[in-house]
């Protein structure tokens, strides 16, 4: 593992990213409540470039059996990421795919050190 | 060599290779060209992505997704339209457009767009731009044409296509018709076989993909779903495509938890009858194989006029699954399912 600074800190404020190039991979960097998640700009679909996709909430949903109601809303705003090619979404903390399947985003460990954002690579 | 490759053509470029009053009916506030409302972005959660320039095609099409021969289609959904008269005259814009704007000074090859209401125009319009090179096909959409692509009245396009050496390329889409011919198309079938080949099909696929986008077997988890009558070799194709779908379309179906195919294989089950033909009868066994000894029923449909003799699919399970298996799909599932003691 090699450390990389790839930016200042507070270049990037709350709900924001940056994509940077790190030994030729592209890398998404986001910071959301405070923290900074880093993530492989590739979606483990069809290898759009996932970080570049728009930020949103999704459906969520909920079925009484009994009452047959069915309950839809719109939560997690700010924190799904969308692949822009097929809309493939994704827990902008923790890379994981919404999809009920066994897919993430690549993660990288992200810190900062006086000031500066640090990837480990 | 990319076979399907859409343009996005805006009104106001087809007006401009349109007569009047052609072209300003183009830009009439109620002329929909494009789109019955549907909204494929998700609420703007992916951009809808155009293809307006031939410099948009040499940098996505060709740099991004590596496609070294490009086959474009305008995309025109003149099949819909109500005035037939425009929708003839319009297919000379589009055509002229492709062939000016695309076709003339770049290394794309294109399709043709038709009008499909008046067959007879259509191929007046091959005649025209037949000899030009660049123009590799006739793009057909097949959701919206009445009568279906096979009726007689199209047989002058036909013609006219194959003395022009063009293929024909026929296109499904959610936009060019899909919610008000499908119920409309089985009234102008001429034979019966036609619809009963596409009753069958077509029912029980809808009803697949709206019990699962519906989230049944998640709301009730317990409840087994049967399908009878269609035989089995549809069930791979929507199996794949709704896994496919879901996962790019998760908040559309925010019930389910686990992939259609998951659900597929715990709670549908599918009745052979009619099975299938192939002339390779390898072919069969890889689709009973795929739809798998839990999810398969026997039945016969006696005494319709298709009935299945549990022979042929006994021939079949012979030689694929071991006879406790063999067993499960002339009975062990039926009897499960149904609740029947055997």
């Amino acid at each position: 593992m090699t450390e990389h600074v790839v930016a200042d800190a507070d270049e990037i404020s709350d709900g924001e990213r940056i994509i940077a190039q790190i030994e030729g991979r592209e890398i998404g960097i986001f910071r959301k409540d405070g923290e900074y998640h880093a993530f492989l700009n590739w979606c483990p679909h069809q290898g759009g470039p996932a970080c570049e996709g728009t930020i949103s909430g999704t459906n969520e949903s909920t079925f009484d059996r009994d009452s047959l109601e069915l309950e839809v809303c719109w939560e997690n705003e700010g924190n799904v990421l969308n692949c822009p090619w097929h809309g493939w979404e994704f827990d902008l903390k923790s890379g994981d795919c919404l999809a009920p399947r066994d897919d993430q985003l690549p993660t990288y460990p992200v810190k900062t050190r006086d000031g500066e954002l640090v990837v480990e690579l | 060599m990319d076979t399907d490759i859409h343009l996005t053509t805006p009104t106001d470029q087809i007006a401009q290779y349109a007569d009047k009053p052609y072209a300003d009916y183009l830009s009439a506030e109620d002329v929909q060209l494009k789109s019955p409302g549907w909204d494929p972005t998700m609420g703007g959660k992916i951009e809808e992505r155009t293809l307006l320039t031939p410099e948009d095609i040499e940098e996505e099409v060709k740099g991004e997704i590596h496609i070294d021969y490009p086959i474009v289609n305008a995309f025109v959904n003149l099949s819909r339209l109500s005035q037939s008269e425009t929708a003839v005259h319009l297919q000379r814009a589009c055509n002229d457009l492709l062939l000016d704007q695309f076709l003339d000074d770049h290394d794309f090859h294109g399709l043709a767009t038709v009008a499909t209401q008046k067959p007879d125009k259509a191929a007046e319009e091959l005649d025209r731009i037949g000899d030009e090179d660049k123009i590799v096909g006739v793009f057909l959409t097949s959701t919206g044409p009445r009568p279906p692509l096979g009726d007689p009245e199209y047989d002058i396009l036909y013609q006219a296509a194959e003395d022009n050496g063009l293929p024909i390329a026929y296109h499904g889409a959610t936009n060019s018709g899909f919610d008000i011919e499908f119920p409309i198309h089985s009234q102008e079938f001429e034979k019966f076989v036609e619809a009963h080949v596409n009753a069958h099909l077509w029912s029980q696929t809808m009803t697949l993909t709206s019990t699962m986008v519906n989230g049944i077997p998640e709301k009730f988890p317990d409840l087994d779903l049967v399908f009878l009558e269609a035989g089995i070799s549809w069930v791979p194709y929507m199996m794949f495509r709704l896994n496919k779908e879901l996962s790019m379309r998760r908040s559309e179906a925010p019930l389910l938890e686990k992939q259609p195919e998951e659900y597929i294989r715990d709670s549908y089950y599918f009745a052979t009858q009619p099975l299938g033909e192939p002339m390779d009868p390898e072919h069969m066994k890889t689709m009973i194989d795929m739809v798998g000894k839990d999810s398969l029923m026997f039945a016969s449909d006696y005494p319709h006029w298709d009935f299945d003799h549990p022979t042929e699919l006994n021939g079949y399970l012979r030689s694929l699954f071991s006879p406790e298996d063999r067993e499960r799909v002339l009975s062990g599932n039926a009897s499960e399912v149904f609740g029947i003691g055997i």
